[in-house]
């Protein structure tokens, strides 16, 4: 997908969570939904798969999302499957995050983590980050149980990697 | 050559034609015994008026040398002395043949000599110059002979070192492969041995690994998940991540 047609579609969506008072909810659920279909390739091909028909597409998502996420939320992942974008949902939300985040003069910063961080924890995250890089950051933080324990943050292509999993293969590179 | 023998038949024809002319003379001068004998009594009867006078006048000392001129008629020439006529008229043509043939014969002949004596001197150059030709073809020739024993003696023996060389050089190639064979040989052992021990420390590891990861995740629990997000936060924050 050509960025700029990913970029129209982000600037939409944010438009929208804007437009509806609701900007952090709706970029927070797009972020977990793009998140969740980045992790299962199998629902991501199916929501982009043109030999089902559209309305079965969205209906699969309606479904998936009904009471989980807001009525915009669903309706905006609905208006992309829709569009037959399905497919580059994650890449749409990411680049809509970033650009949220950008309007609050933050980067964004994904941290991967395996369970789910308080608001504290997130506060000093953001802290510490600033401290250590000078760079106002704005936490998304994803539930990934692969890292085990500690935290993974990518800021851009820049990568904090403290996991257990990390730590794990760094005691297996040094055995071997 | 041809002008010369030309020349010397042409001197003793004319010598020929000489004595032919030389013999007349002579056939002159010997006259016979009855014309002798006439020419006695001619000179007698000329010189006494007629010899019945004699006779009949008894003069008898003329008498007897008549006698004796006639006696003279019928006397034996000298086989020794010639007459003198002969001796002139032979004297004559010897002379005349004396001086045409040192006129004309003596240097033809010494023509004839000298050109005998230059083609027998051009016939030593020659034989001299082919002499020393053959001796120069000689010594060229085992000048050649020496050349091509000397070049066939290199030949062998840059054939030997050559040979020589190639010797060396496969013992040299034999021994760089068996090093090399040798080498290879090593390195694979080395390098199974090396693949053992990685591959034994493989298992250690993922053993060793493996039995962590499962104490880490048996005891991961909610606080030590927090107390693992909170030691990142601190380390983010002292800048150690």
């Amino acid at each position: 997908m050509p960025d700029e047609r990913l970029d129209g579609y982000a600037e939409a969506l944010l438009a929208v969570a804007a437009a509806e008072g609701q900007s952090t909810l709706i970029e927070d659920e797009l972020f977990r939904i793009g998140e969740a279909l980045r992790a299962n390739d199998e629902l991501l091909a199916a929501l982009s798969d043109s030999r089902f028909p559209i309305e079965r597409r969205q209906g699969v998502v309606e479904d998936l999302l009904g009471d989980k996420a807001s009525a915009v939320t669903t309706a905006l992942v609905s208006m992309v499957v829709g569009t037959g974008h399905g497919g580059h949902l994650p890449d749409i939300v990411d680049a809509m995050v970033a650009r949220g985040a950008a309007t609050r003069d933050r980067v964004l910063a994904k941290v991967r983590s395996a369970i789910e961080l308080t608001e504290d924890q997130k506060t000093r995250l953001a802290q510490a980050i600033k401290s250590s890089t000078g760079t106002d950051v704005e936490i998304r933080v994803i539930i990934d149980e692969s890292v085990l324990g500690g935290l993974v943050t990518e800021i851009g292509d820049d990568v904090i990697d403290g996991s257990v999993r990390h730590r794990q293969s760094q005691l297996r590179e040094n055995f071997g | 050559m041809t002008a010369t023998i030309r020349r010397l038949a042409g001197a003793f024809g004319l010598v020929g034609v000489l004595v032919v002319l030389g013999a007349v003379p002579a056939a002159a001068v010997g006259e016979t015994t009855g014309s002798c004998v006439i020419e006695e009594v001619g000179r007698a009867e000329d010189k006494y008026g007629s010899l019945d006078v004699l006779e009949e006048t008894h003069q008898e000392d003329k008498l007897k040398k008549f006698g004796e001129d006639l006696e003279k008629c019928v006397e034996a020439p000298s086989p020794i002395i010639p007459e003198l006529d002969e001796i002139i008229w032979g004297g004559a043509a010897f002379l005349i043949l004396f001086g045409f043939m040192w006129w004309k014969g003596f240097p033809a002949v010494q023509r004839a000599m000298q050109a005998r004596s230059e083609k027998i001197a051009a016939d030593l150059d020659a034989a001299e110059q082919a002499k020393t030709q053959a001796t120069t073809v000689l010594a060229d020739h085992e000048a050649q002979l020496a050349g091509a024993k000397a070049e066939a003696a290199q030949i062998i023996e840059d054939a030997r070192a050559q040979a020589d060389l190639v010797a060396a050089e496969i013992q040299a190639r034999a021994n760089e492969e068996v090093a090399q064979m040798r080498a290879r040989a090593a390195a694979d052992i080395e390098s199974a041995r090396s693949q053992a021990v990685s591959d034994l420390r493989g298992v250690v590891a993922d053993i060793a690994v493996g039995a962590a990861e499962r104490v880490i995740q048996s005891n991961l629990d909610v606080d030590t998940q927090r107390a693992l997000v909170d030691a990142y936060i601190d380390e983010v924050a002292g800048g150690n991540a």
